[in-house]
């Protein structure tokens, strides 16, 4: 594999998407109401206590939080919530660019020149992968920087340990990158057979389903992910996204491209 | 020009199947150093495939062929890197400049970056594009985008240039553009395979004409082709409808195979045309017919592309 030509598409491809305006709203409004939302229910929830019932399950399952005043806990279980929310970025934001990316050059026909220069299609399909997985993850990443910048001088030093706990470094900067990952995975292959990017949106969505599921289980006190968890999670992400890279890759065959996409 | 350095492309029993369909069987093709080949057929004849597997854009399933004597199974990449090949739709990228569309074609195709400068001024100062450069290619005329995708194909100087329905909808003025665009490809000594429906544009550009239909049918100089269907004629205009004294006078005249008769014109056959028209022309005087126009009959190579086609059976739609 050649640096330069996978360099090459991918300064293209940003090129392309930074001139795309209904993506580029898709890439950076989302993070910022991300960024919002989480602290501004934390303050919503000020000084109302959680559920005695719900206070022992959190507690159970976080002994580190049983220091914590009422309003701490309350406040901290609120923004626990949306570790979540910082994984579908990395979820959306991939799965957007490489459906736009694929469908489109299906739609404009571009693949065909391009696919009869000297590129091999796993330059081509790794320039497309990085350019898409990128954005993602760094918006992530950013988006949690700027989150836990916030937390800790609107909220204390209680809420910014609560942030930036192991369970949410983990799940930010590993299980996030997996879940890119799966998301680029989904793109390629579900761009393969539809030709509306938002049909191909829609169908790849489905890979926000666990974290979603995630999500729901946390604010119902259930299961409060640890950092353990959501490790054994991105190793579960990242074998599932490898096998399904191998469906990609097929799929992203030359020959097919130019005689069975459509 | 028949030695074999000096063929460029050769297909040797070359096929390629799509399922249980074949889109091209059995195609023996050579095609000279510096030739324009045209390739003409229906929709689905193979053309495109035809194009696809000598450009090694996909595999064939029987047979060989090699480019600048290199194998298209053996050196795929290394036939990518010479030749330059026009799409049937013009592919640009419509959010990047004109520049910025060559740019990328230049880095794919390795261009050092003074190369890549150097190039994408040439050809566009030469399809008079350069005053628009830095305008993004969405904002282009259909012969514009056509003529951009030309240069495309040109920035690494390839030795063979495949043209896939170079002119298919373009109105007549940038057809006219592009069609000056391949003469000037044919005038710098380049190899060009020019897959067509356009007939007098075969005719007019291509040094060789080959009929494909599921397979090669025919191949041949565009008069070869005309010479080929055997009788030519004379087309003689008159005042009136012709009588029967002046069709009788023209059966008369020796050396004449058929006489048809269209309004006010006759339209004769015969195996030397110039060897009959004096005669035929005073038997015509004599018979009491106002002549008022005497031309040759030339075959068309539409006429031929429907005899050459009537002549053999579907072998299934291809791609």
């Amino acid at each position: 594999m050649r640096l330069a030509i996978v360099t090459t598409v991918l300064r293209r491809e940003w090129a392309e998407t930074v001139r795309n305006r209904l993506l580029m709203s898709t890439i950076l409004i989302p993070p910022m109401v991300l960024t919002i939302v989480p602290l501004v229910l934390a303050g919503v929830v000020g000084d109302r206590a959680l559920p005695p019932a719900l206070a022992s399950s959190v507690i159970a399952q976080r002994p580190e939080w049983a220091t914590f005043t009422v309003a701490e806990l309350a406040g901290a279980f609120a923004v626990q919530q949306f570790l979540a929310f910082f994984l579908l970025m990395p979820a959306y934001i991939p799965l957007s660019i490489a459906t736009f990316s694929i469908i489109g050059e299906k739609q404009a026909r571009t693949l065909e020149p391009v696919l009869a220069t000297p590129i091999r299609t796993v330059e081509l399909l790794s320039g497309k992968a990085i350019a898409a997985l990128v954005p993602g993850v760094l918006a992530g990443w950013v988006t949690y920087v700027v989150f836990v910048t916030l937390a800790s001088i609107v909220y204390g030093p209680a809420l910014f340990g609560v942030v930036t706990d192991a369970s949410w470094l983990v799940g930010v900067f590993v299980l996030g990158p997996a879940v890119g990952l799966s998301s680029v995975v989904a793109g390629v292959i579900v761009s393969s057979r539809v030709n509306d990017p938002r049909v191909a949106q829609q169908i790849g969505g489905i890979i926000v389903v666990p974290i979603i599921a995630v999500t729901l289980l946390q604010a119902t006190g259930t299961l409060l992910v640890g950092a353990a968890g959501y490790f054994i999670l991105a190793v579960i992400v990242l074998v599932i996204s490898l096998f399904g890279l191998r469906t990609g890759v097929a799929m992203f065959d030359r020959e097919a491209i130019l005689t069975r996409w459509r | 020009m028949t030695t074999p350095d000096a063929v460029m492309i050769r297909a040797t029993c070359l096929g390629r199947s799509f399922g249980p369909l074949w889109a091209i069987r059995d195609m023996d093709l050579e095609v000279f150093r510096g030739e324009v080949l045209g390739l003409l057929g229906p929709n689905g004849a193979g053309k495109t495939t035809t194009v696809r597997l000598l450009t090694a854009l996909i595999g064939p399933s029987e047979g060989k062929a090699t480019v600048d004597g290199l194998d298209v199974t053996e050196h795929p990449e290394a036939i990518r890197a010479r030749v330059g090949i026009l799409t049937e739709t013009p592919g640009l990228y419509d959010r990047l400049s004109a520049t910025a569309n060559l740019e990328f074609f230049g880095r794919l195709y390795g261009l050092d970056a003074a190369t890549r400068a150097a190039r994408i001024e040439r050809y566009l100062r030469l399809f008079s594009l350069w005053e628009r450069r830095d305008d993004i290619a969405g904002t282009f005329s259909k012969g514009m985008k056509q003529k951009l995708a030309i240069a495309r194909a040109l920035l690494h100087e390839p030795t063979v240039v495949f043209l896939d329905e170079p002119t298919a909808a373009l109105d007549p003025e940038a057809a006219y553009v592009v069609r000056e665009a391949i003469e000037s490809m044919r005038r710098s000594g380049r190899t060009i395979v020019l897959a067509t429906h356009n007939l007098d544009e075969a005719d007019r550009l291509c040094d060789r004409v080959a009929f494909v239909r599921g397979g090669l049918l025919r191949i041949d100089s565009p008069a070869g082709l005309r010479g080929s269907l055997g009788a030519r004629g004379i087309e003689i205009g008159l005042a009136g409808a012709p009588t029967e004294a002046v069709i009788a006078a023209a059966r008369s005249v020796p050396g004449i195979t058929r006489v048809e008769v269209s309004d006010a014109r006759l339209v004769v056959s015969a195996e030397h045309p110039a060897a009959v028209t004096p005669a035929l022309v005073r038997a015509l005087v004599v018979a009491g017919a106002d002549i008022t126009a005497v031309h040759e009959h030339a075959t068309t190579l539409e006429q031929v592309y429907f005899e050459v086609m009537g002549a053999r059976p579907d072998r299934g739609e291809a791609t």
